[in-house]
């Protein structure tokens, strides 16, 4: 071979290969969208951009999906970068994180209080992503609370449905030993090392972590005292199944082993998934409870769509989440059918999905019985570190089952707490 | 106890834990299998046994995925980086070990430092460099911070300690310049070593997760391991997906061990014998 001619060949064909790769696509009218969740934040956003598109031709989207935590990584990337164009114009984050990035990145989202009429949402979601007195964000799917309970078996210890309307905890717990005495069944599914439950009752009582100025609220904070007690006496009266994780929590109840679920309403999804269930299941709002400012109205995740301040298509970006999100109640129609999503605008309710008997629900009218709830869901500060609390109080949720007073382990959570964000 | 007994108790502990750790090893792998032929709800129950879901999986995965796509992007940026790499790490490897000069142990000690430095330290910075350089979502950003891998300039630097010098001189005398030496008697000489090295950069390239996300921004341009974190992080997800998903993932690094499994054996003894 001659040798000569061989090393400018390799270097034009390495040449050639690298400019093919620079490929760069920025289109003048295009909103790029960050989420996770093909089967849900995805498609709903697709749908949403599908609607916007046919009143404003010109403008398209892209919706890129990653995975939940990868999407808080590219953002924390692109933010402390301070690269601009290495953000998208629309993301979706988390509501128990909306106030990490608001506080952490001041200035990098777009304030929506002129643009947006916030009082046709839930109160509870426009507090979260409120900082300063103004609002960003834009409200998206919540996690409102529900107890789904089997009919079939509560009727076998003897309680009707309205039985389980209004409760307290300490009646959950009371009806929950009749159950197992007659029927045998244990009352719910609980996985010790998820903190899932100790929030829906602390919310459900109008306190979280942090107080409303942000500083932690944990050995004076009665709510989470009383989720810590009523944890507790769950344990106590043996009223749960053990379960090891959140796919071991979901197969207590779609096997049939439990006679109740509390969670946030994206689980109708997966109760629903199981035919041979169909119109043995009802809905009643959670326990509450016997404290002051109790509830029988909390929530469990969600989250919501936020603008970037440094986007080219700002404008384009706020108009479009105003159109669809904030006014489109049929959009919400179509999301709760297609996706079993359940958006924070309470105008939705007066739509025909909403409107709807369940068949497997004995023809209730449970997204009636949600979205009147979703309007009570009281108001929290979830704070800067609430994954950090999460952890903490989960660390001593074994020491709480032992028998160490709740007293003492509020204490090692506060203090546990305080360590870490320092 | 006589020999024999002693002898047969040391076979049974030695297969048994063989067997022990060839299991551990498989399971994970079988594990997949089997995951891709069932269904989500079955993966979650825990079935160990082959399912008749396998082609919905296919298909779903199929339908909800831009294989070809995806998969050329992989390949596109596993390759160039790998030929990259060996080019500029090889080439570095024996500069270090060829040339003398008064500094070149202290530079060569700066170099294996930057091993200890975690990328997550680099990475901002990095990603402020791909920003003023307009390479942000180019599959020239994710190759381009690997190509001066100082391991390999380290694993190639101390196989080149084995190349016989006699070969250089004699390569001198007939009056190749240093170039072809190194072209030419260099690198057939150290095949091996470079087929090692091909593996090891391939699989590193094609596994690659945190640079693709944090410098990729469009569908357009992901990588499969993007994709199958994106598929596994749904509030729901379909586990059996996932599996057909990994499978495939895995596919590729899998041919190219099993291709140059001789060399890659060769290679870790030493090229030179």
């Amino acid at each position: 071979m001659n040798v000569r001619t061989y090393l400018p060949r390799l270097t034009s064909v390495a040449l050639a290969g690298a400019s093919l790769l620079a490929v760069s696509a920025a289109e003048a009218k295009e909103i790029t969208v960050w989420c996770w969740d093909p089967n849900f934040n995805v498609a709903i956003m697709k749908e949403a951009g599908a609607r916007y598109t046919k009143s404003h031709p010109d403008i398209t989207f892209n919706i890129v999906d990653f995975a939940k935590a990868d999407v808080e990584q590219k953002l924390q990337t692109g933010l402390s970068s301070g690269t601009a164009d290495a953000l998208p114009d629309i993301v979706l984050i988390e509501d128990y994180g909306a106030q990490k990035y608001l506080q952490s990145f001041p200035g990098a989202f777009a304030p929506l209080s002129g643009s947006v009429d916030y009082s046709g949402f839930a109160p509870y979601k426009v507090e979260l992503m409120t900082l300063d007195g103004q609002v960003y964000g834009m409200p998206f799917d919540s996690g409102v609370t529900g107890l789904y309970y089997r009919k079939d078996y509560l009727e076998q210890a003897g309680f009707k449905p309205e039985d389980m309307q209004g409760i307290t905890w300490d009646r959950f717990i009371e009806i929950g030993q009749q159950v197992e005495a007659k029927t045998g069944k244990k009352m719910m599914g609980l996985d010790p090392t998820d903190a899932g439950l100790v929030r829906i009752i602390m919310q459900s009582a109008g306190q979280w972590y942090f107080d409303k100025d942000g500083k932690p609220n944990i050995t004076g904070n009665a709510a989470l005292k009383a989720s810590l007690e009523t944890i507790n006496k769950i344990m106590a009266a043996n009223i749960y199944k053990p379960a090891a994780g959140w796919s071991d929590w979901v197969g207590t109840f779609t096997s049939g082993d439990v006679a109740s679920v509390i969670t946030g309403v994206w689980i109708t999804g997966t109760v629903k998934a199981q035919p041979d269930q169909s119109g043995k299941w009802g809905v009643a709002p959670i326990p509450a409870l016997s404290i002051e400012g109790a509830t029988h109205a909390s929530n469990l995740g969600g989250s919501s769509w936020y603008v970037l301040e440094s986007s080219a298509e700002k404008a384009e970006a706020i108009d479009f989440l105003n159109a669809v999100y904030a006014k489109d109640v049929d959009f919400y129609q179509t999301i709760l059918t297609d996706r079993g999503a359940v958006g924070s605008l309470l105008a939705a309710r007066g739509g025909a999905a909403y409107g709807e008997a369940d068949a497997f629900f004995g023809g209730e009218k449970v997204w009636q019985n949600f979205s009147d709830w979703l309007a009570k869901v009281p108001s929290v500060n979830y704070g800067v570190f609430t994954n950090e609390a999460d952890t903490a109080v989960t660390a001593q949720l074994p020491a709480l089952t032992q028998g160490t007073p709740v007293d003492e382990v509020l204490k090692a959570i506060d203090a546990e707490v305080s360590a870490q964000i320092q | 106890m006589n020999k024999g007994s002693t002898r047969i108790a040391a076979t049974i502990v030695t297969y048994g834990f063989v067997g022990l750790m060839a299991f551990l090893s498989i399971f994970p792998f079988v594990w997949m299998l089997f995951g891709a032929t069932n269904s989500s709800i079955d993966i979650i129950k825990g079935r160990m046994m082959p399912g008749g879901a396998l082609a919905t999986n296919v298909s779903t995965f199929f339908t909800q995925v831009n294989a070809p796509l995806v998969f050329w992007n992989s390949a596109k940026i596993a390759i160039l980086a790998t030929i990259l790499t060996l080019a500029v790490s090889s080439l570095a490897g024996y500069g270090f070990e060829m040339f003398r000069s008064r500094h070149r142990d202290r530079i060569y000690s700066a170099l294996l430092l930057t091993m200890m430095i975690p990328f997550a330290a680099l990475m901002i910075p990095l990603f402020i460099m791909m920003g003023k350089a307009g390479l942000i979502n180019t599959h020239l950003a994710v190759v381009l911070p690997t190509i001066g891998s100082a391991f390999i300039v380290f694993y190639f630097r101390q196989t080149t300690k084995a190349f016989p010098s006699e070969l250089r001189d004699a390569a001198k005398v007939d009056g190749l310049k240093e170039w072809q030496i190194f072209l030419f008697i260099y690198v057939p000489v150290m095949r091996s070593t470079y087929a090692a090295a091909f593996i090891i950069v391939f699989m590193t390239a094609w596994n690659n997760y945190l640079w693709p996300l944090i410098v990729l921004q469009s569908n357009e341009q992901k990588t499969i391991t993007l994709v199958i974190s994106s598929l596994a992080s749904a509030y729901y997800p379909d586990y059996g997906v996932v599996m057909v998903g990994t499978i495939l993932a895995t596919l590729p690094t899998l041919a190219v061990f099993f291709f140059m499994q001789r060399q890659f054996v060769q290679g870790m003894l030493g090229s030179v014998k």
